[in-house]
């Protein structure tokens, strides 16, 4: 009994503070998390938009899509389908893996037929600025508008027709880990994608 | 008493400037060098941190003070850690809500503030001492000290690196960006250069 006088006459501030702020963190989190919450869902909307500029309406689909990621380990994927005027135009995920400096979170855009790749944009990354952080440049991007949907073959040495798209992919430099990464994320993800949509029915078996 | 209030008046001034140079967090106390390497790349991220860590600085001083007669000295450290870490929560998450693509920026170093050491040394040295409005003025000293300090740095890296200063060209043409500059390289270099500069200008010896 006595200890526990001790105990309260020594920590009843820490006790009182402790529940004060955590209502003040409460109220200010209840008040915040909307906004924030859309915050989010706003710049993936505007990156699928900006990806896929004919689809009026992404719909979340309610199909579980399971993948290995590129560790090896099982996640869960959520994938979009692009819809106007009723009618699918496109799909797109997420797709996240590890970079030179942290994890690299992509959102990845395919065509209705899920053959070819309407792009890729950065939901978050930390590479370095001025050499890997060039995987958010238009000019590497663009390779991957309208490459096929497939495992992507990453070189150093431009090909001869540098306009041309197919699925060879030219690295920032050879020695660059960012490009490497990207295309490694989006190898992993679009195949297994691609392959259990087939096997649910969501797409049709093209090959 | 006339007296008494002016030496108040003098010694208010005097706390608040001491934040701002003679004992500058930064180039001074050498205190809180995570978000001065780490967010001092672009003028923008390093004002927003800096007005969190006034923000974080000016509730954290004005909370302990209030409650600085009641602290248990073996458990004082716990109760600033405490206020600290729930003022920069609510930071970050008014970062998050209202400057998205900032918070993005800043990434890790907003909650990251919770460890500052300026923040646990003005509560420490001033706020856990003093009444409030010494804490109050103490922790806009510090705060301004730090913030200003750390617009600097990022000036002279933003120009380096971009030729850029609040994002507004200001490099002529034919003017070459050092990208290392916006790389942590470029922070320590800046940061040691600047440091060696006020030292020799104020004659202080190593």
């Amino acid at each position: 009994m006595v200890k526990i006088k001790h105990f309260i006459q020594q920590s009843w501030l820490l006790i009182v503070a402790s529940f004060f702020f955590g209502l003040l963190i409460a109220v200010a989190n209840a008040a915040l998390s909307e906004r924030i919450e859309q915050n989010r869902i706003n710049k993936l909307n505007r990156l699928t938009r900006a990806l896929l500029p004919e689809a009026e309406n992404f719909i979340a689909l309610d199909t579980e899509i399971e993948i290995e990621s590129t560790r090896g380990k099982k996640e869960k994927v959520q994938v979009y389908k692009a819809v106007s005027e009723g009618k699918c135009v496109g799909w797109s995920f997420n797709a996240a893996g590890s970079g030179f400096a942290d994890k690299i979170e992509l959102v990845v855009a395919v065509d209705k037929d899920f053959q070819k790749l309407a792009g890729f944009d950065i939901l978050a990354s930390n590479e370095t600025p001025g050499f890997g952080d060039q995987i958010k440049y238009d000019y590497f991007r663009d390779q991957f508008k309208g490459a096929p949907a497939e495992e992507l073959k990453l070189v150093s040495i431009g090909s001869a027709n540098p306009g041309e798209i197919d699925s060879e992919i030219v690295a920032i430099t050879g020695a660059t880990i960012s490009s490497e990464a990207v295309v490694e994320i989006i190898n992993n993800s679009i195949t297994q994608i691609k392959n259990q949509m087939q096997k649910k029915g969501l797409i049709g078996n093209a090959k | 008493m006339p007296n008494n209030s002016e030496a108040n008046a003098g010694f208010y001034k005097d706390t608040l400037l001491a934040g701002l140079w003679r004992e500058n967090p930064v180039f001074r106390l050498l205190l809180g060098m995570c978000p001065t390497l780490a967010v001092t790349a672009a003028v923008k991220p390093a004002l927003t941190m800096g007005l969190c860590v006034i923000f974080v600085l000016l509730c954290s001083n004005l909370i302990v003070s209030l409650m600085r007669n009641l602290l248990k000295p073996h458990l004082r450290i716990l109760m600033f850690t405490l206020t600290i870490s729930t003022f920069v929560t609510i930071a970050d998450l008014f970062l998050k809500a209202f400057v998205p693509r900032m918070s993005e920026t800043l990434g890790p170093y907003v909650p990251l503030i919770i460890v500052n050491c300026i923040i646990i040394c003005r509560a420490e040295a001033c706020a856990s001492k003093n009444p409030l409005i010494v804490s109050i003025i103490d922790a806009l000293g510090m705060g301004a000290g730090f913030t200003l300090t750390l617009c600097v740095l990022a000036g002279v890296r933003e120009l380096l690196s971009t030729g850029k200063i609040f994002e507004a060209q200001v490099m002529p043409d034919w003017f070459v960006p050092w990208a290392a500059m916006s790389m942590p390289v470029g922070a320590f270099i800046t940061l040691g250069l600047l440091l060696g500069l006020v030292n020799a200008t104020t004659g202080k010896k190593a």
